[in-house]
């Protein structure tokens, strides 16, 4: 209805225009006549019949140039105001303006369509390198989906549906974060009711890619065109645009879980040699030690006796530890840890640790230095305890039980910055990041006292989930300098004396 | 002197007889249960004096055991749980355990825990004054005297100071002091008690920086010791 009310009012414009030009020519002539030839007179309504040609259809400028020669005829030649002719000449000049008439019009038309044509394929590439730019920025299928079905809705100017094909290889509407907030079978009945409706067809275009169907492109155009219009061309193009896409992201997925796959296999593999001596050693002096009592309690003096049962004692604690780190680790790298956050005092933290860690091969104390008016911060606090004690571990393992250990934890840039140092020998440059690493022990590391070269690496995992970071320096004045931050809780979390409601 | 009957409810064999020979070895009554239906029906043939529950048990769950018990009885139960799974721990306070103790535990921590789960005949909620190692809490005139020596508390912090004091030598968790302090509506608001306990320290620790009054246990909650026990 509104299609054919625009047709005739662009057919109305054209031979109000065309109408103009033969009246404006006609004038024109009748003002000259007085003082030309009638040749100039026939020029003038050539002149108007070209000027008419050059913005008007074929058929337009045809009908116009045969009114234009009845006026000419009927103004002009004499017999004047009759629409008749007595010399050949005027033939001439009648078949002269119709074919004149034609051919610029003719000329003219093409001219326009090749413009047309031009700015076509110049608003489709457009269109299309805009899609690309986007398309190879998104991470994800539903993004994809979400990114084509967008652009086409802006160049179609209507909805447009994307499906998505599901490794089970049903069609499904992709995704998108706004989506996934209807249910979806309310949004796929929707979508049928707006694909099904009475009027109006919707074209649906396969997302084919190299080996198989990836889904599906559906929009209900307000005009319906043929796949090989400019239209269907533009869209077919769009949707290979998403096909090469998907691919590539189907591609990255694929490379991915291989990765992941192989970093897990060697991860296994280097658990398990790793760890296997470190649980058998402590499992077989266990053993041996309580064999050797076993129907010799009367025998063996009650202090050997002791002795034996006390590196049970101390065997067992060394593989309790270890079997601990494991689970944290297998814990921290999984790939979503759920910290249990509360609001911690970071003093209750440190001294806890400081309690549980309590070594009794300790010689000297360890110093601790805690600015008492710290804010509170958002952690799991048994997490943040185990990487004080592993620091403190590895601080007496290396630097030795005679040696000066101290903790600080001070506020610096909306975190609490926490240092544990020892005088010790140090790690040299070269090894600081690296011993953060899964089974790296630095060059100094004793070689059978139960380390397997996880603690640090379990500290890097915490503090990294809590959001906060570590780092190994060098102590001035010798020595190693483990520091790490975590960032305080928020506002709403920290409480002063005054905003609370006591008396 | 009277001997406490201690039921011993663990699931694995070695454990159990080590915990068993260990109670034994202090001089208490002690029965064994290798499942949570055998514990429950332990109980009904002879109430013991205090439980010792492993909350890993393979036929009812040991919250479910405690939840069970507290529905007609008073006396402690003390859980076994493993290191690194507080909020069990949590779980298992709230659900109406008076104590705990992680895997793997030595002899000493077990058995201040028993002693200090078995020594409150009467229930402290009902005395007037309350005297937890040098701390002498008045409940009725609400004041507090630390070695003799009387301190001004805020109200919140007598509130907060006297739910410790009447679970002495118990972790209480955060929820149980935040309900008993703040009210129900606050038991999430593990903010409040971190700043009060701050407060509170100042004024009955010795030293704030070092408490060893009151304790923190971490993802847990705090514990008010009576000095002796810590040892």
């Amino acid at each position: 209805m509104a299609l054919r009310t625009a047709a005739l009012q662009r057919a109305l414009r054209d031979y109000g225009f065309a109408a103009a030009c033969v009246v404006l020519s006609t004038l024109g002539a009748q003002l000259v006549q007085p003082y030309g030839h009638l040749a100039d007179l026939a020029m003038i309504h050539l002149l108007g019949i070209v000027f008419l040609s050059l913005r008007s259809s074929v058929r337009t400028s045809l009908v116009a140039s045969v009114v234009s020669i009845f006026s000419f005829d009927f103004f002009f030649i004499a017999p004047r105001y009759a629409l008749a002719w007595s010399d050949a000449e005027s033939v001439v000049t009648f078949v002269a303006m119709v074919v004149v008439a034609a051919v610029v019009s003719k000329l003219s038309e093409n001219l326009r369509r090749q413009e047309q044509a031009a700015r076509a394929v110049a608003a489709r590439t457009q269109a299309l390198y805009e899609l690309n730019v986007e398309l190879s920025s998104s991470r994800d299928a539903a993004q994809l989906a979400a990114v084509t079905a967008r652009h086409l809705t802006k160049l179609f100017g209507v909805p447009v549906t994307v499906l998505l094909q599901t490794p089970e290889g049903t069609l499904q509407p992709a995704q998108t974060a706004r989506d996934r907030s209807l249910s979806q079978s309310a949004w796929l009945r929707r979508e049928f009711v707006k694909q099904h409706a009475p009027s109006g067809t919707a074209i649906w275009t396969p997302v084919l890619g190299a080996h198989s169907a990836l889904g599906a492109v559906g929009l209900k155009p307000l005009l319906p065109f043929e796949q090989d219009s400019e239209q269907g061309v533009l869209l077919s193009a769009c949707v290979n645009q998403l096909a090469t896409a998907l691919e590539r992201v189907q591609l990255a997925g694929a490379v991915r879980r291989t990765q992941l796959e192989a970093e897990g296999e060697r991860l296994r593999s280097s658990l398990l040699s790793a760890v296997s001596h470190d649980l058998k050693t402590p499992l077989a002096t266990m053993i041996a030690a309580g064999a050797a009592l076993i129907g010799r309690t009367g025998e063996i003096e009650p202090k050997a006796a002791d002795e034996i049962l006390r590196s049970v004692v101390n065997e067992g604690e060394r593989l309790s530890r270890l079997i601990h780190n494991l689970l944290s680790v297998t814990r921290l790298e999984s790939t979503h840890v759920e910290l249990r956050r509360t609001p911690e005092s970071v003093d209750d933290i440190v001294l806890s640790a400081l309690g549980r860690f309590n070594d009794r091969s300790r010689k000297t104390p360890i110093v601790s230095e805690i600015d008492p008016d710290l804010p509170l911060i958002s952690a799991e606090p048994v997490l943040l305890e185990q990487v004080l004690v592993n620091l403190l571990e590895n601080a007496t393992r290396y630097a030795g039980s005679e040696s000066a250990i101290a903790v600080y934890a001070r506020a610096a840039d909306g975190s609490v910055l926490v240092q544990v140092e020892d005088n010790g020998p140090g790690i040299a440059e070269h090894e600081r990041e690296k011993v953060f690493e899964k089974f790296y022990r630095g060059q100094a590391a004793p070689k059978s006292d139960g380390g397997v070269g996880l603690g640090l690496t379990i500290c890097r995992s915490i503090i990294r989930a809590h959001g906060g970071k570590i780092g190994v320096r060098e102590r001035a004045g010798g020595g190693t300098l483990v520091e790490f931050t975590v960032p305080f809780a928020a506002a709403r979390e920290q409480l002063s004396r005054e905003a609370s409601l006591d008396s | 002197m009277n001997r406490s009957l201690l039921l011993v409810v663990e699931d694995d064999p070695e454990m159990r007889s080590v915990v068993s020979f260990t109670l034994r070895n202090y001089g208490y009554d002690v029965r064994e249960a290798a499942t949570g239906a055998e514990a429950l029906s332990q109980i009904q043939t002879r109430t013991p004096d205090a439980m010792v529950l492993d909350l890993g048990l393979p036929d009812i769950d040991g919250f479910v055991v405690t939840a069970c018990v507290r529905q007609e009885h008073e006396f402690p139960i003390i859980v076994l749980s493993a290191r690194g799974e507080e909020q069990h721990q949590v779980r298992a306070l709230d659900s109406g355990a008076n104590d705990y103790v992680t895997k793997p535990f030595r002899e000493g921590e077990l058995m201040a825990r028993i002693r200090a789960a078995l020594r409150r005949p009467v229930p402290v909620a009902e005395r007037r004054d309350l005297n937890v190692g040098d701390l002498r809490i008045d409940s009725t005139q609400r004041r507090v005297f630390v070695r003799g020596k009387e301190v001004t508390l805020t109200r919140t912090e007598f509130d907060l100071l006297d739910t410790l004091a009447r679970n002495a030598d118990r972790v209480v968790t955060h929820r149980q002091i935040l309900r008993a302090v703040w009210g129900a509506e606050h038991v999430d608001e593990v903010h409040y008690l971190r700043v009060y306990i701050k407060l509170l320290r100042t004024k009955i620790e010795v030293d704030p920086a070092r408490p060893t009054r009151i304790l923190t246990t971490l993802g847990v909650g705090y514990r008010l010791v009576s000095s002796e026990v810590l040892s």
